[in-house]
């Protein structure tokens, strides 16, 4: 086991996460709060659940809305909670790009790690949002479940089309990488019904740029720290 | 060593590199399950603008 090499990684995306926090506080977060005002205001609100997962006995339960009641998140407060995840997800970001970076034999370095970053901003954020633009709270939504697994896999098939066209140089394998990418649009994402929304779509347009711009900052850093991290603490082990 | 430091490959065998590139990524998308896709309420409200923020499906 390598050990430094996954401690690396780990510092690498804690680092990125700790970053993250407050680019999503100047840039999204405020929209996520302006937007809640539009769900709660609009009295529907929107089911966090599915009916399925929740067993309560109450019939009719209100929807939770946010900021109104304290929900069962962890008594961190707001800002502590989306720290507390960033730091999470960017240890499980980092883990996911060094173990693909080990089965692929590549090694992360401060001058490739920039390339590591952008190919995963393509993978996880830039190919899903592209048919299926990022939401904010009170925005009509097609069923969770069925958007979730149109994420997943739309996130593998462009990672193994990033694969295909980066890393092998037969012309048969960039052409099935392109296609690997291109198929999940193809499809098409799952779409609401009803596109009546009460969000301003000038909101949800400024939240869908501004998702991609914080998460494209949040990879840049994340593959360059990911670099800087394993040459500085891992490379002996690399190199055995 | 100016040549091993820039190299973009691992010299290590993949039989030395396997046990520690799936515990990496199992762990790792055990990790983004949990904060993107997980259906927990707890999970969900506490990750809630992040899942927001990051694109992930939410609602």
């Amino acid at each position: 086991m390598l050990v430094k090499y996954l401690l690396a990684t780990i510092i690498a995306g804690l680092f990125a996460g700790i970053l993250l926090t407050p680019a999503m506080y100047v840039k999204t977060v405020p929209l996520i709060l302006h937007a809640e005002e539009y769900e709660n205001a609009g009295g529907e609100g929107h089911s966090h659940e599915a009916p399925a997962a929740t067993t309560e006995a109450a019939p009719a339960v209100a929807p939770h809305e946010h900021g109104q009641e304290a929900g069962p998140e962890l008594p961190l407060g707001r800002f502590g909670n989306t720290l507390l995840i960033n730091l999470v997800a960017g240890a499980g970001f980092a883990l996911i790009t060094g173990a693909a970076a080990l089965f692929l034999g590549r090694r992360i370095t401060l001058q490739n790690g920039i390339y590591w970053g952008l190919a995963g901003f393509f993978i996880f954020n830039f190919a899903p949002a592209f048919s299926l633009a990022p939401e904010l709270p009170a925005m009509p939504a097609a069923d969770l479940a069925t958007r979730q697994a149109w994420w997943l896999i739309t996130v593998v098939l462009t990672a193994g089309g990033v694969y295909l066209i980066v890393l092998r140089d037969e012309i048969w394998a960039k052409l099935v990488g392109v296609v690997l990418i291109v198929a999940p649009h193809v499809y098409g994402a799952p779409e609401a019904e009803d596109l009546a929304s009460a969000v301003p779509p000038t909101l949800a347009s400024e939240f869908a740029v501004s998702t991609l711009a914080t998460n494209l900052f949040f990879w840049v850093v994340l593959g360059t720290a990911l670099g800087w991290a394993i040459q500085n603490y891992a490379s002996s082990e690399l190199d055995a | 060593m100016a040549t091993v430091r820039t190299s973009n490959t691992i010299s290590l065998p993949l039989a030395s590199r396997l046990t520690t590139a799936v515990v990496s990524l199992l762990l790792g998308i055990f990790i983004v399950y949990g904060v993107g896709l997980s259906h927990s309420e707890t999970l969900h409200d506490t990750a809630h603008d992040t899942r927001h923020s990051y694109g992930f499906p939410c609602h």
